[in-house]
Protein backbone atom coordinates (compact mmCIF):
# COMPACT_ATOMS: atom_id res chain seq x y z
CA UNK A 1 0.00 0.00 0.00
CA UNK A 2 1.25 3.47 -0.89
CA UNK A 3 1.77 6.03 1.88
CA UNK A 4 -0.77 8.16 0.09
CA UNK A 5 -3.34 5.42 0.55
CA UNK A 6 -2.59 5.20 4.26
CA UNK A 7 -3.19 8.93 4.38
CA UNK A 8 -6.45 8.37 2.48
CA UNK A 9 -7.60 5.99 5.22
CA UNK A 10 -6.90 8.65 7.84
CA UNK A 11 -8.82 11.25 5.85
CA UNK A 12 -11.78 8.92 5.41
CA UNK A 13 -11.75 8.06 9.14
CA UNK A 14 -11.72 11.77 9.98
CA UNK A 15 -14.55 12.35 7.49
CA UNK A 16 -16.74 9.66 9.05
CA UNK A 17 -15.99 11.04 12.53
CA UNK A 18 -17.05 14.54 11.46
CA UNK A 19 -20.14 13.00 9.85
CA UNK A 20 -21.02 11.91 13.39
CA UNK A 21 -20.41 15.40 14.82
CA UNK A 22 -22.61 16.80 12.07
CA UNK A 23 -25.36 14.31 12.95
CA UNK A 24 -25.26 15.14 16.66
CA UNK A 25 -25.25 18.90 15.97
CA UNK A 26 -28.15 18.37 13.56
CA UNK A 27 -30.15 16.46 16.16
CA UNK A 28 -29.51 19.23 18.66
CA UNK A 29 -30.61 21.84 16.09
CA UNK A 30 -33.82 19.86 15.52
CA UNK A 31 -34.45 19.72 19.28
CA UNK A 32 -34.50 23.54 19.54
CA UNK A 33 -37.53 23.66 17.25
CA UNK A 34 -39.61 21.52 19.58
CA UNK A 35 -38.06 22.87 22.80
CA UNK A 36 -37.08 26.49 22.04
CA UNK A 37 -35.78 27.27 25.54
CA UNK A 38 -33.35 24.36 25.45
CA UNK A 39 -29.85 25.43 26.60
CA UNK A 40 -30.97 29.04 26.41
CA UNK A 41 -27.99 31.37 26.82
CA UNK A 42 -25.75 28.35 27.29
CA UNK A 43 -25.51 26.95 23.79
CA UNK A 44 -27.98 28.63 21.47
CA UNK A 45 -29.49 27.40 18.23
CA UNK A 46 -27.18 29.37 15.96
CA UNK A 47 -24.08 27.67 17.35
CA UNK A 48 -25.54 24.19 16.86
CA UNK A 49 -26.51 25.19 13.32
CA UNK A 50 -23.01 26.50 12.58
CA UNK A 51 -21.47 23.27 13.86
CA UNK A 52 -23.96 21.22 11.83
CA UNK A 53 -23.32 23.00 8.53
CA UNK A 54 -19.58 23.59 8.89
CA UNK A 55 -18.93 19.95 9.78
CA UNK A 56 -21.04 18.96 6.78
CA UNK A 57 -18.73 20.95 4.51
CA UNK A 58 -15.58 19.64 6.18
CA UNK A 59 -16.56 15.96 6.33
CA UNK A 60 -17.40 15.93 2.65
CA UNK A 61 -14.24 17.85 1.77
CA UNK A 62 -12.12 15.42 3.82
CA UNK A 63 -13.90 12.51 2.16
CA UNK A 64 -13.13 13.91 -1.31
CA UNK A 65 -9.48 14.61 -0.44
CA UNK A 66 -9.11 11.14 1.08
CA UNK A 67 -10.64 9.52 -1.99
CA UNK A 68 -8.25 11.35 -4.32
CA UNK A 69 -5.26 10.30 -2.18
CA UNK A 70 -6.52 6.72 -2.50
CA UNK A 71 -7.04 6.64 -6.25
CA UNK A 72 -4.19 8.90 -7.38
CA UNK A 73 -1.21 6.52 -6.87
CA UNK A 74 -3.18 3.72 -8.52
CA UNK A 75 -3.96 5.93 -11.47
CA UNK A 76 -0.36 7.01 -11.94
CA UNK A 77 1.45 3.93 -10.64
CA UNK A 78 3.64 5.88 -8.23
CA UNK A 79 3.71 7.47 -4.80
CA UNK A 80 2.23 10.94 -4.48
CA UNK A 81 4.81 13.73 -4.70
CA UNK A 82 5.07 15.73 -1.47
CA UNK A 83 3.38 13.04 0.59
CA UNK A 84 5.30 13.95 3.75
CA UNK A 85 3.94 17.50 3.64
CA UNK A 86 0.44 16.13 3.02
CA UNK A 87 0.78 13.82 6.04
CA UNK A 88 1.87 16.67 8.30
CA UNK A 89 -0.93 18.90 7.04
CA UNK A 90 -3.52 16.21 7.71
CA UNK A 91 -2.75 16.43 11.42
CA UNK A 92 -2.65 20.24 11.25
CA UNK A 93 -6.05 20.16 9.49
CA UNK A 94 -7.57 17.87 12.13
CA UNK A 95 -6.11 19.93 14.99
CA UNK A 96 -7.43 23.13 13.41
CA UNK A 97 -10.92 21.65 13.01
CA UNK A 98 -10.87 20.52 16.65
CA UNK A 99 -9.70 23.95 17.90
CA UNK A 100 -12.34 25.75 15.83
CA UNK A 101 -15.04 23.39 17.13
CA UNK A 102 -13.95 23.96 20.74
CA UNK A 103 -13.98 27.74 20.20
CA UNK A 104 -17.49 27.50 18.68
CA UNK A 105 -18.70 25.47 21.65
CA UNK A 106 -16.93 27.33 24.46
CA UNK A 107 -16.34 30.93 23.31
CA UNK A 108 -19.16 31.01 20.73
CA UNK A 109 -19.03 34.68 19.70
CA UNK A 110 -17.20 37.95 20.27
CA UNK A 111 -17.53 41.63 19.52
CA UNK A 112 -17.63 43.18 16.05
CA UNK A 113 -13.88 43.53 15.75
CA UNK A 114 -10.81 42.13 14.04
CA UNK A 115 -9.98 39.84 16.96
CA UNK A 116 -13.32 38.05 16.67
CA UNK A 117 -12.91 37.66 12.93
CA UNK A 118 -9.42 36.21 13.25
CA UNK A 119 -9.89 34.00 16.30
CA UNK A 120 -13.59 33.31 17.00
CA UNK A 121 -15.88 33.47 14.01
CA UNK A 122 -15.35 34.96 10.56
CA UNK A 123 -19.04 35.81 10.45
CA UNK A 124 -19.79 34.55 6.96
CA UNK A 125 -22.49 31.90 6.72
CA UNK A 126 -21.25 28.33 6.04
CA UNK A 127 -17.60 29.48 6.19
CA UNK A 128 -17.68 30.72 9.77
CA UNK A 129 -14.28 29.26 10.69
CA UNK A 130 -12.14 32.14 12.03
CA UNK A 131 -9.71 33.73 9.62
CA UNK A 132 -6.63 31.83 10.88
CA UNK A 133 -8.39 28.53 10.19
CA UNK A 134 -9.61 29.75 6.80
CA UNK A 135 -5.99 30.54 5.89
CA UNK A 136 -5.10 27.03 7.09
CA UNK A 137 -7.74 25.52 4.81
CA UNK A 138 -6.22 27.39 1.86
CA UNK A 139 -2.78 25.96 2.75
CA UNK A 140 -4.19 22.42 2.98
CA UNK A 141 -6.03 22.74 -0.34
CA UNK A 142 -2.99 24.26 -2.07
CA UNK A 143 -0.85 21.38 -0.82
CA UNK A 144 -3.48 18.96 -2.10
CA UNK A 145 -3.45 20.65 -5.53
CA UNK A 146 0.36 20.50 -5.53
CA UNK A 147 0.27 16.78 -4.63
CA UNK A 148 -2.05 15.98 -7.52
CA UNK A 149 -0.44 18.13 -10.21
CA UNK A 150 3.19 17.40 -9.24
CA UNK A 151 2.49 13.65 -9.14
CA UNK A 152 0.96 13.73 -12.62
CA UNK A 153 3.86 15.86 -13.85
CA UNK A 154 6.51 13.57 -12.34
CA UNK A 155 4.76 10.45 -13.63
CA UNK A 156 4.72 11.95 -17.15
CA UNK A 157 1.24 10.53 -17.47
CA UNK A 158 -2.12 12.12 -17.91
CA UNK A 159 -5.53 10.50 -18.10
CA UNK A 160 -8.89 12.03 -18.97
CA UNK A 161 -10.10 11.79 -15.37
CA UNK A 162 -6.94 13.49 -14.12
CA UNK A 163 -7.29 16.31 -16.62
CA UNK A 164 -10.82 16.97 -15.46
CA UNK A 165 -9.77 16.72 -11.81
CA UNK A 166 -6.82 19.12 -12.14
CA UNK A 167 -8.83 21.64 -14.15
CA UNK A 168 -11.56 21.43 -11.51
CA UNK A 169 -9.15 21.98 -8.62
CA UNK A 170 -8.28 25.44 -9.95
CA UNK A 171 -11.76 27.01 -9.53
CA UNK A 172 -12.34 24.93 -6.40
CA UNK A 173 -9.31 26.58 -4.76
CA UNK A 174 -9.81 30.06 -6.19
CA UNK A 175 -13.48 30.19 -5.23
CA UNK A 176 -12.66 29.49 -1.59
CA UNK A 177 -10.80 32.83 -1.54
CA UNK A 178 -14.29 34.30 -1.71
CA UNK A 179 -14.55 33.47 2.00
CA UNK A 180 -12.19 36.33 2.83
CA UNK A 181 -13.43 39.73 1.62
CA UNK A 182 -14.99 42.11 4.13
CA UNK A 183 -17.63 43.84 2.02
CA UNK A 184 -19.93 46.14 3.94
CA UNK A 185 -22.66 46.39 1.29
CA UNK A 186 -24.83 43.35 1.96
CA UNK A 187 -25.98 42.90 -1.65
CA UNK A 188 -22.40 42.99 -2.92
CA UNK A 189 -21.29 40.68 -0.18
CA UNK A 190 -23.99 38.11 -0.90
CA UNK A 191 -23.38 38.40 -4.63
CA UNK A 192 -19.78 37.18 -4.27
CA UNK A 193 -20.42 34.90 -1.34
CA UNK A 194 -22.83 32.86 -3.50
CA UNK A 195 -20.00 32.32 -5.96
CA UNK A 196 -18.28 30.33 -3.24
CA UNK A 197 -21.32 28.46 -1.93
CA UNK A 198 -23.10 27.74 -5.20
CA UNK A 199 -20.08 27.16 -7.40
CA UNK A 200 -18.62 24.73 -4.91
CA UNK A 201 -21.82 22.78 -4.38
CA UNK A 202 -23.38 22.88 -7.84
CA UNK A 203 -20.28 23.07 -10.03
CA UNK A 204 -16.80 22.21 -8.72
CA UNK A 205 -17.93 19.57 -6.22
CA UNK A 206 -20.20 18.00 -8.85
CA UNK A 207 -17.21 17.64 -11.16
CA UNK A 208 -15.01 16.34 -8.33
CA UNK A 209 -17.53 13.68 -7.30
CA UNK A 210 -17.91 12.84 -11.02
CA UNK A 211 -14.16 12.08 -11.19
CA UNK A 212 -14.32 10.03 -8.00
CA UNK A 213 -17.35 8.08 -9.22
CA UNK A 214 -15.52 7.41 -12.51
CA UNK A 215 -12.65 5.77 -10.59
CA UNK A 216 -15.13 4.00 -8.31
CA UNK A 217 -17.08 2.51 -11.22
CA UNK A 218 -13.86 1.31 -12.86
CA UNK A 219 -12.88 -0.57 -9.70
CA UNK A 220 -16.32 -1.63 -8.52
CA UNK A 221 -17.74 -2.89 -11.79
CA UNK A 222 -14.72 -3.08 -14.05
CA UNK A 223 -16.22 -0.45 -16.36
CA UNK A 224 -13.71 0.48 -19.04
CA UNK A 225 -11.80 3.74 -18.87
CA UNK A 226 -13.07 4.77 -22.30
CA UNK A 227 -16.68 4.56 -21.10
CA UNK A 228 -16.26 6.35 -17.77
CA UNK A 229 -14.17 9.10 -19.35
CA UNK A 230 -16.63 9.67 -22.19
CA UNK A 231 -19.47 9.84 -19.69
CA UNK A 232 -17.45 12.13 -17.43
CA UNK A 233 -16.89 14.62 -20.27
CA UNK A 234 -20.60 14.65 -21.11
CA UNK A 235 -21.56 15.01 -17.46
CA UNK A 236 -19.09 17.83 -16.86
CA UNK A 237 -20.34 19.66 -19.95
CA UNK A 238 -24.00 19.36 -18.93
CA UNK A 239 -23.51 20.02 -15.22
CA UNK A 240 -21.39 23.10 -15.81
CA UNK A 241 -23.61 24.24 -18.69
CA UNK A 242 -26.64 24.36 -16.42
CA UNK A 243 -25.01 24.79 -13.02
CA UNK A 244 -22.85 27.88 -13.53
CA UNK A 245 -25.66 30.25 -14.49
CA UNK A 246 -28.02 28.32 -12.22
CA UNK A 247 -26.19 30.49 -9.66
CA UNK A 248 -28.81 33.07 -10.57
CA UNK A 249 -31.48 31.38 -8.43
CA UNK A 250 -29.61 32.70 -5.39
CA UNK A 251 -29.74 36.23 -6.82
CA UNK A 252 -33.52 36.55 -6.92
CA UNK A 253 -34.01 38.47 -3.67
CA UNK A 254 -30.67 39.98 -2.67
CA UNK A 255 -30.91 43.30 -4.50
CA UNK A 256 -29.44 42.27 -7.86
CA UNK A 257 -30.94 43.43 -11.20
CA UNK A 258 -34.22 41.89 -12.35
CA UNK A 259 -32.70 39.96 -15.27
CA UNK A 260 -31.38 37.43 -12.77
CA UNK A 261 -34.96 36.21 -12.28
CA UNK A 262 -35.00 34.98 -15.87
CA UNK A 263 -31.41 33.75 -16.05
CA UNK A 264 -31.46 32.02 -12.68
CA UNK A 265 -34.88 30.45 -13.19
CA UNK A 266 -34.07 29.22 -16.69
CA UNK A 267 -30.71 27.61 -15.99
CA UNK A 268 -31.65 26.11 -12.66
CA UNK A 269 -34.78 24.63 -14.23
CA UNK A 270 -32.47 22.93 -16.75
CA UNK A 271 -30.42 21.34 -13.96
CA UNK A 272 -32.61 18.19 -13.62
CA UNK A 273 -32.02 17.25 -17.27
CA UNK A 274 -28.43 15.92 -16.90
CA UNK A 275 -29.53 14.23 -13.66
CA UNK A 276 -32.15 12.29 -15.64
CA UNK A 277 -29.41 11.08 -17.97
CA UNK A 278 -27.42 9.92 -14.93
CA UNK A 279 -30.42 7.98 -13.61
CA UNK A 280 -30.76 6.16 -16.96
CA UNK A 281 -27.03 5.42 -16.78
CA UNK A 282 -27.41 4.01 -13.25
CA UNK A 283 -30.21 1.72 -14.44
CA UNK A 284 -28.01 0.59 -17.35
CA UNK A 285 -25.03 -0.17 -15.10
CA UNK A 286 -27.13 -1.94 -12.48
CA UNK A 287 -28.90 -4.00 -15.15
CA UNK A 288 -25.86 -5.02 -17.18
CA UNK A 289 -24.18 -6.22 -14.00
CA UNK A 290 -27.41 -7.87 -12.83
CA UNK A 291 -26.83 -6.27 -9.42
CA UNK A 292 -23.90 -8.67 -8.96
CA UNK A 293 -20.74 -7.30 -7.43
CA UNK A 294 -18.18 -8.35 -4.85
CA UNK A 295 -18.87 -5.20 -2.87
CA UNK A 296 -22.62 -4.81 -2.42
CA UNK A 297 -22.49 -2.01 0.16
CA UNK A 298 -20.47 0.22 -2.15
CA UNK A 299 -22.62 -0.70 -5.15
CA UNK A 300 -25.87 0.14 -3.34
CA UNK A 301 -24.49 3.42 -2.06
CA UNK A 302 -23.47 4.34 -5.64
CA UNK A 303 -27.04 3.63 -6.76
CA UNK A 304 -28.40 5.64 -3.83
CA UNK A 305 -26.19 8.50 -4.96
CA UNK A 306 -27.62 8.52 -8.51
CA UNK A 307 -31.26 8.35 -7.40
CA UNK A 308 -30.82 10.59 -4.35
CA UNK A 309 -29.16 13.25 -6.48
CA UNK A 310 -32.01 13.16 -8.99
CA UNK A 311 -34.79 13.36 -6.42
CA UNK A 312 -33.07 15.67 -3.92
CA UNK A 313 -31.56 18.12 -6.36
CA UNK A 314 -33.87 17.55 -9.33
CA UNK A 315 -37.39 17.03 -7.99
CA UNK A 316 -37.06 18.97 -4.74
CA UNK A 317 -35.10 21.73 -6.47
CA UNK A 318 -37.54 22.13 -9.35
CA UNK A 319 -40.49 22.45 -7.00
CA UNK A 320 -39.15 25.74 -5.71
CA UNK A 321 -36.71 27.14 -8.23
CA UNK A 322 -38.96 29.24 -10.47
CA UNK A 323 -39.02 32.84 -9.20
CA UNK A 324 -42.79 33.01 -8.64
CA UNK A 325 -42.61 30.02 -6.27
CA UNK A 326 -39.24 30.92 -4.83
CA UNK A 327 -40.59 34.30 -3.70
CA UNK A 328 -42.51 32.38 -1.02
CA UNK A 329 -40.30 29.35 -0.44
CA UNK A 330 -36.79 30.80 -0.08
CA UNK A 331 -35.37 30.81 3.41
CA UNK A 332 -38.09 28.50 4.76
CA UNK A 333 -37.75 24.90 5.94
CA UNK A 334 -38.66 23.98 2.37
CA UNK A 335 -35.17 25.09 1.32
CA UNK A 336 -33.73 23.15 4.25
CA UNK A 337 -35.56 20.05 3.01
CA UNK A 338 -34.08 20.48 -0.47
CA UNK A 339 -30.60 21.11 0.97
CA UNK A 340 -30.66 17.96 3.11
CA UNK A 341 -31.86 15.74 0.29
CA UNK A 342 -29.54 17.16 -2.37
CA UNK A 343 -26.38 17.06 -0.21
CA UNK A 344 -27.11 13.52 0.88
CA UNK A 345 -27.85 12.30 -2.63
CA UNK A 346 -25.13 14.14 -4.47
CA UNK A 347 -22.26 13.78 -2.01
CA UNK A 348 -22.94 11.92 1.23
CA UNK A 349 -23.85 8.63 -0.44
CA UNK A 350 -20.83 8.94 -2.77
CA UNK A 351 -18.31 9.32 0.08
CA UNK A 352 -19.82 6.32 1.92
CA UNK A 353 -19.62 4.25 -1.30
CA UNK A 354 -15.93 5.13 -1.65
CA UNK A 355 -15.28 4.31 2.03
CA UNK A 356 -16.66 0.78 1.50
CA UNK A 357 -14.63 0.34 -1.69
CA UNK A 358 -11.43 1.43 0.04
CA UNK A 359 -12.06 -0.81 3.04
CA UNK A 360 -12.59 -3.88 0.85
CA UNK A 361 -9.27 -3.30 -0.87
CA UNK A 362 -7.52 -2.57 2.43
CA UNK A 363 -8.84 -5.68 4.12
CA UNK A 364 -8.32 -7.90 1.08
CA UNK A 365 -11.77 -9.38 1.34
CA UNK A 366 -13.18 -10.93 -1.84
CA UNK A 367 -16.76 -11.15 -0.62
CA UNK A 368 -17.59 -7.99 1.22
CA UNK A 369 -20.97 -8.30 2.85
CA UNK A 370 -22.67 -8.06 6.24
CA UNK A 371 -26.10 -7.61 7.78
CA UNK A 372 -25.10 -4.37 9.44
CA UNK A 373 -24.56 -2.43 6.20
CA UNK A 374 -28.13 -3.25 5.13
CA UNK A 375 -29.46 -1.91 8.42
CA UNK A 376 -27.38 1.23 8.24
CA UNK A 377 -28.31 1.74 4.57
CA UNK A 378 -32.01 1.38 5.38
CA UNK A 379 -31.99 3.49 8.55
CA UNK A 380 -29.89 6.30 7.08
CA UNK A 381 -32.05 6.54 3.97
CA UNK A 382 -35.39 6.13 5.76
CA UNK A 383 -34.23 8.65 8.37
CA UNK A 384 -33.25 11.10 5.69
CA UNK A 385 -36.50 10.65 3.74
CA UNK A 386 -38.47 11.20 6.94
CA UNK A 387 -36.48 14.31 7.78
CA UNK A 388 -36.90 15.87 4.34
CA UNK A 389 -40.61 14.96 4.38
CA UNK A 390 -41.11 16.64 7.75
CA UNK A 391 -39.12 19.69 6.67
CA UNK A 392 -41.10 19.90 3.45
CA UNK A 393 -44.42 19.97 5.34
CA UNK A 394 -43.04 22.60 7.74
CA UNK A 395 -41.61 24.64 4.87
CA UNK A 396 -44.81 24.64 2.82
CA UNK A 397 -46.68 25.71 5.95
CA UNK A 398 -44.29 28.64 6.33
CA UNK A 399 -44.56 29.56 2.63
CA UNK A 400 -48.36 29.58 2.85
CA UNK A 401 -49.08 31.07 6.29
CA UNK A 402 -46.06 33.27 6.80
CA UNK A 403 -45.41 34.43 3.24
CA UNK A 404 -48.44 34.07 0.94
CA UNK A 405 -51.12 34.82 3.54
CA UNK A 406 -49.25 36.75 6.19
CA UNK A 407 -47.06 38.94 4.01
CA UNK A 408 -43.79 38.03 5.78
CA UNK A 409 -44.43 40.13 8.87
CA UNK A 410 -43.06 39.22 12.29
CA UNK A 411 -46.59 38.39 13.40
CA UNK A 412 -46.97 36.07 10.40
CA UNK A 413 -43.68 34.37 11.31
CA UNK A 414 -44.99 33.69 14.82
CA UNK A 415 -48.34 32.46 13.50
CA UNK A 416 -46.65 30.08 11.05
CA UNK A 417 -44.27 28.81 13.76
CA UNK A 418 -47.22 27.95 15.98
CA UNK A 419 -49.17 26.26 13.21
CA UNK A 420 -49.71 22.58 13.97
CA UNK A 421 -48.54 21.50 10.51
CA UNK A 422 -45.24 23.32 11.09
CA UNK A 423 -44.84 21.81 14.54
CA UNK A 424 -45.75 18.31 13.36
CA UNK A 425 -43.18 18.65 10.59
CA UNK A 426 -40.50 19.63 13.07
CA UNK A 427 -41.37 16.72 15.38
CA UNK A 428 -41.18 14.36 12.40
CA UNK A 429 -37.77 15.81 11.54
CA UNK A 430 -36.56 15.16 15.08
CA UNK A 431 -37.86 11.59 15.21
CA UNK A 432 -36.45 10.69 11.80
CA UNK A 433 -33.25 12.50 12.73
CA UNK A 434 -32.92 10.00 15.58
CA UNK A 435 -33.49 7.16 13.08
CA UNK A 436 -30.73 8.66 10.91
CA UNK A 437 -28.41 8.87 13.93
CA UNK A 438 -29.04 5.18 14.68
CA UNK A 439 -28.19 4.39 11.07
CA UNK A 440 -24.96 6.36 11.48
CA UNK A 441 -24.00 4.39 14.60
CA UNK A 442 -24.52 1.10 12.75
CA UNK A 443 -22.57 2.46 9.77
CA UNK A 444 -19.58 3.18 12.03
CA UNK A 445 -19.82 -0.31 13.56
CA UNK A 446 -19.99 -1.87 10.12
CA UNK A 447 -17.09 0.15 8.73
CA UNK A 448 -14.98 -1.03 11.65
CA UNK A 449 -16.05 -4.68 11.38
CA UNK A 450 -16.91 -5.54 7.78
CA UNK A 451 -14.49 -7.79 5.95
CA UNK A 452 -12.41 -8.42 9.07
CA UNK A 453 -13.90 -11.76 9.96
CA UNK A 454 -12.15 -14.48 8.02
CA UNK A 455 -14.16 -17.60 7.35
CA UNK A 456 -12.36 -20.42 9.16
CA UNK A 457 -12.54 -23.75 7.42
CA UNK A 458 -13.53 -26.64 9.73
CA UNK A 459 -10.57 -28.71 10.85
CA UNK A 460 -10.42 -32.07 9.14
CA UNK A 461 -11.52 -34.87 11.43
CA UNK A 462 -8.65 -37.21 12.17
CA UNK A 463 -9.80 -40.74 12.52
CA UNK A 464 -8.35 -42.55 15.52
CA UNK A 465 -9.75 -45.86 14.55
CA UNK B 1 -50.20 34.16 -6.34
CA UNK B 2 -52.73 32.74 -3.90
CA UNK B 3 -51.64 30.21 -1.30
CA UNK B 4 -53.66 27.51 -3.09
CA UNK B 5 -51.95 28.41 -6.36
CA UNK B 6 -48.56 28.28 -4.65
CA UNK B 7 -49.06 24.77 -3.29
CA UNK B 8 -50.66 23.33 -6.43
CA UNK B 9 -47.99 24.81 -8.73
CA UNK B 10 -45.10 23.61 -6.56
CA UNK B 11 -46.59 20.13 -6.31
CA UNK B 12 -47.19 20.02 -10.07
CA UNK B 13 -43.60 21.09 -10.76
CA UNK B 14 -42.29 18.40 -8.42
CA UNK B 15 -44.53 15.80 -10.07
CA UNK B 16 -43.34 16.97 -13.47
CA UNK B 17 -39.72 16.04 -12.73
CA UNK B 18 -40.68 12.94 -10.74
CA UNK B 19 -42.72 11.59 -13.66
CA UNK B 20 -39.74 12.34 -15.91
CA UNK B 21 -37.54 10.30 -13.56
CA UNK B 22 -40.06 7.44 -13.58
CA UNK B 23 -40.01 7.54 -17.36
CA UNK B 24 -36.21 7.32 -17.41
CA UNK B 25 -36.01 4.47 -14.91
CA UNK B 26 -38.78 2.39 -16.49
CA UNK B 27 -37.50 3.04 -20.00
CA UNK B 28 -34.05 1.80 -18.95
CA UNK B 29 -35.50 -1.23 -17.15
CA UNK B 30 -37.74 -2.02 -20.13
CA UNK B 31 -34.84 -1.92 -22.57
CA UNK B 32 -32.66 -4.04 -20.30
CA UNK B 33 -35.24 -6.76 -19.89
CA UNK B 34 -36.72 -6.31 -23.35
CA UNK B 35 -40.04 -5.97 -21.56
CA UNK B 36 -42.90 -4.40 -23.48
CA UNK B 37 -44.83 -3.99 -20.23
CA UNK B 38 -42.08 -1.94 -18.62
CA UNK B 39 -41.69 0.10 -21.76
CA UNK B 40 -45.42 0.83 -21.76
CA UNK B 41 -45.21 1.82 -18.11
CA UNK B 42 -42.38 4.19 -19.08
CA UNK B 43 -44.51 5.83 -21.74
CA UNK B 44 -47.37 6.05 -19.23
CA UNK B 45 -45.02 8.01 -16.96
CA UNK B 46 -44.12 10.26 -19.84
CA UNK B 47 -47.80 10.76 -20.62
CA UNK B 48 -48.31 11.68 -16.96
CA UNK B 49 -45.48 14.18 -17.26
CA UNK B 50 -47.09 15.66 -20.37
CA UNK B 51 -50.45 15.85 -18.57
CA UNK B 52 -48.77 17.63 -15.66
CA UNK B 53 -47.17 20.07 -18.12
CA UNK B 54 -50.60 20.76 -19.62
CA UNK B 55 -52.02 21.30 -16.13
CA UNK B 56 -49.22 23.74 -15.31
CA UNK B 57 -49.85 25.62 -18.57
CA UNK B 58 -53.61 25.81 -18.08
CA UNK B 59 -54.09 26.22 -14.36
CA UNK B 60 -50.97 27.64 -12.72
CA UNK B 61 -50.42 31.36 -12.13
CA UNK B 62 -46.91 31.15 -13.63
CA UNK B 63 -45.76 33.76 -16.13
CA UNK B 64 -46.51 32.70 -19.78
CA UNK B 65 -42.80 32.43 -20.59
CA UNK B 66 -42.32 29.91 -17.79
CA UNK B 67 -45.28 27.94 -19.11
CA UNK B 68 -43.65 27.89 -22.53
CA UNK B 69 -40.44 26.72 -20.90
CA UNK B 70 -42.25 23.87 -19.12
CA UNK B 71 -43.87 22.79 -22.40
CA UNK B 72 -40.51 22.89 -24.21
CA UNK B 73 -38.70 20.99 -21.48
CA UNK B 74 -41.46 18.36 -21.51
CA UNK B 75 -40.57 17.69 -25.13
CA UNK B 76 -36.85 17.55 -24.21
CA UNK B 77 -37.57 15.01 -21.44
CA UNK B 78 -39.12 12.76 -24.06
CA UNK B 79 -35.81 12.45 -25.91
CA UNK B 80 -33.39 12.12 -23.00
CA UNK B 81 -33.88 8.43 -22.01
CA UNK B 82 -33.79 7.04 -25.60
CA UNK B 83 -30.81 9.22 -26.54
CA UNK B 84 -28.94 8.37 -23.35
CA UNK B 85 -29.66 4.70 -23.91
CA UNK B 86 -28.41 4.83 -27.47
CA UNK B 87 -25.26 6.61 -26.32
CA UNK B 88 -24.65 4.03 -23.59
CA UNK B 89 -25.14 1.16 -26.04
CA UNK B 90 -22.74 2.81 -28.48
CA UNK B 91 -20.14 3.23 -25.73
CA UNK B 92 -20.47 -0.27 -24.32
CA UNK B 93 -20.83 -2.12 -27.63
CA UNK B 94 -19.04 0.05 -30.22
CA UNK B 95 -19.07 -2.63 -32.93
CA UNK B 96 -22.76 -3.54 -32.64
CA UNK B 97 -24.95 -1.64 -35.07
Amino acid sequence: MYRSQKLALRYLAAAITLFGVMTVAGLLSALYYVEPSLLYNVFDFQMAKILHIDTLVIWLLMGFIGAVYWFLPKELGREVVGIRLAEVLFFVFCAAVAVVAVVFVVVQYGGSNQFSMWFINQGRKYVEAPRWAAVGIVVVVLTFVYNVTATAWRARKMTGILWVLILDLVPLTVLYLDAFPQITNMSHDLYWWWWLVHMWVEATWEVLIGCLMAWTLMELMGTSRRIVETWLYIEVMLVLGTGILGLGHHYFWIGTPQYWLGIGGFFSALEPLPLLGMVVHAVYDAGTHRMKTTNRPSFYWVLAEAFGNFIGAGVWGFMMTLPQINLYSHGTQWTVSHGHFAFWGAYGCGVIAIAYLVLQQTRGSTQFDSRAWKWSFALLNVGLLGMVGGLLVAGITQAVYERAQGGSTLQAFVVASENQWFQSGMYARLIFGAVFALGYAILVYDLLAIGKRVAIAPKPQVSTA
Amino acid sequence: MTHAGLISTAVLLGLFVLAGGGYGILYGAGMLRASVRLERAAYLCYATQAAVAVAVCLSSPLNPLWKLFIAASCIAYGFIPPLTWRLLEAMHHPTVR
